[in-house]
């Protein structure tokens, strides 16, 4: 979905995200806004995401008419850190959406980066030909099924070989065996994390994760995007 | 600009008030973290995040969840604690509100805690009250303060005792009567009631079979509860003589006026500032619109004037069905 918003396209980092919902008309019945990875934004000042109905306020969203308006506050929270290294990308699900942006950024700057996607079936799959149309990135795809791509999970793409910078979105089980694998491979790990948000800005300490120190986190504010050593992920 | 309207300003709390909405405890942070979204001192103030004596490190995630027509939030009075509040959140706030009220939220688990906090923060410049919270269980008994009479007298008397700036108690839904409860407030020399506090709830993960929140129930806000928050100020105003700020599922002027009827010369906005950041904005200006086109001078003369119920209806029951 596209939204004209320049001041957020214009300011906005890979990594960072928009809470989304129709303001004060939003139905009472999903209130709440949600937050989205941004995904790709143009000249124009238009911001993408990538949206997956889960219930009914994603439902509603995706079912917004042209020209509709919506609310969206944003950019938010910490971007990536990539720092002209090579990057190797582990998307999980709709975990893809921060990666579709950075991706695009790398190529419009003449740079490549792996980008590997899982997905538990065929039938969840974004459709790769729109994932190669917005990133200039072919991307590597996985299916717990083997129903699209190579069967197997998305970390098995992993390269043991490569120093590369890992970044990784996704279910938090993925984000576990990505962060054993970097750890176990010496590999430096950024994470962006999810977690129910309130307002996005800090002010709600709803969205907390836990830190490697034992301290909660506010994903939205001191995240959404985490160096691995910042987190204790558990499992 | 609406909040410059003369017929908004009302003196509450010996203060004079430009507007008579406020951002309510736990949905604005300490100021700073709306600062950049909404012009916060144009509001009649806000309440900050619950302050306790020691930091607070809050309950497991998820600590929120969407429930029909609001959500629902056990967040755990997270906060830096009273040594950091005074030297990293207090002066932000003495030095960008200058219009805007600020009250402290205040969170103890014995009457001690509570005396602390207040005491600690007495002195202080940058805010103009307390907003005691007691829907905190008691340590002693694990009985909430807000649920037990005596308890909540024994808290208030102690309080006062502390302090001479305004002492708002914010008032907790899970009493047979918040009437009674306003009272006991008054007659512990109170200056004011917040009506009300979020509604005890749970929300169930069916398919893993476990609570949603980390901390199993928390409490429910918006607009579910709003007709909850307007009986409930309905009951305080006609039981006691204190200012009443009403507060509970408010996202629009026509449902900040329902309180103000209803006997609520302040009213506060949470978890609509989620939905919108400028909700408190857009409330405000909306209260100024429905005073102007009803060719009204004064808000405050339309504090708790509610029309009586119809004869044979007696106004204070509580008797639904």
């Amino acid at each position: 979905m596209e939204f004209a918003c320049p001041d957020i396209a214009a300011s906005a980092h890979p990594g960072q995200f928009v809470m989304l919902g129709l303001g004060l008309e939003t139905p009472a019945s999903w209130l709440v806004p949600r937050p989205f990875s941004i995904s790709w934004t143009s000249p124009g000042g238009v911001v993408g995401i990538l949206l997956r109905t889960y219930g009914e306020g994603t439902l509603a969203l995706s079912r917004l008419e042209v020209g509709r308006e919506a609310l969206l506050v944003g950019p938010l929270g910490r971007s990536f850190e990539t720092e002209s290294r090579t990057i190797e990308c582990v998307a999980g699900g709709v975990g893809l959406a921060p990666f579709i942006f950075l991706a695009s950024r790398e190529a419009s700057r003449g740079r490549r980066l792996q980008l590997l996607y899982g997905e538990r079936d065929a039938e969840a799959v974004f459709d790769p030909a729109l994932i190669r149309r917005l990133t200039g990135h072919e991307p590597k795809l996985f299916t717990e099924d083997g129903g699209a791509g190579t069967r197997g999970r998305v970390t098995a793409g992993l390269d043991p070989e490569s120093s590369a910078l890992v970044l990784a979105c996704g279910p938090t089980p993925m984000l576990q065996a990505v962060a054993a694998f970097a750890r176990r491979h010496g590999r430096d790990l950024q994470l962006s994390v999810e977690e129910h948000m309130g307002c996005g800005t800090g002010a709600c300490q709803g969205c907390v994760v836990r830190g490697a120190d034992g301290r909660w986190l506010k994903a939205c504010v001191e995240g959404s995007v985490f160096d691995a050593r910042e987190l204790d992920l558990g499992g | 600009m609406a909040a410059a309207s003369p017929a908004m300003h009302q003196r509450v709390f010996g203060a004079d008030f430009q507007s008579p909405v406020l951002l309510a405890s736990g949905t604005c942070g300490y100021g700073q973290e709306f600062a950049g979204l909404i012009p916060l001192d144009e509001l009649g103030g806000l309440v900050t995040k619950a302050v306790s004596v020691e930091p607070r490190g809050g309950n497991s995630p998820h600590r929120i969840a969407e429930t029909p027509g609001g959500m629902i939030n056990a967040i755990g009075l997270e906060n830096p604690g009273l040594k950091a509040f005074v030297s990293d959140k207090l002066p932000w706030l003495r030095d960008n509100l200058r219009r805007a009220h600020v009250l402290v939220n205040v969170v103890g688990w014995a009457v001690d805690d509570y005396a602390a906090v207040v005491r600690g923060l007495d002195g202080k410049d940058g805010f103009l009250g307390f907003e005691i919270n007691v829907s905190c269980p008691n340590v002693k008994d694990g009985a909430l303060f807000g649920t037990e009479m005596r308890e909540l007298a024994r808290l208030v008397t102690a309080l006062r005792a502390s302090t001479d700036r305004p002492l708002v108690v914010k008032l907790t839904p899970t009493v047979p009567d918040v009437g009674v409860a306003a009272r006991v407030c008054e007659e512990a020399g109170a200056d004011g009631v917040s009506a009300i506090n979020t509604f005890p709830g749970m929300v169930v993960d069916i398919a893993r079979r476990v609570p949603v929140l980390g901390n199993v129930s928390g409490g429910v806000s918006g607009p579910a509860i709003l007709p909850m928050g307007v009986h409930a100020t309905w009951r305080a105003s006609r039981s006691c003589r204190l200012p009443v700020m009403g507060i509970g599922g408010i996202r629009t002027a026509s449902e900040a006026l329902q309180y103000i009827l209803a006997g609520a010369c302040l009213v506060q906005i949470g978890t609509a500032s989620f939905v919108d950041p400028a909700a408190a904005i857009s409330v405000q200006e909306g209260i100024a619109e429905h005073l102007a086109a009803n060719g009204e001078d004064r808000l405050e003369q339309l504090v708790g004037t509610l029309r009586a119920a119809p004869e044979g209806v007696d106004p204070d029951s509580t008797v639904a069905g």
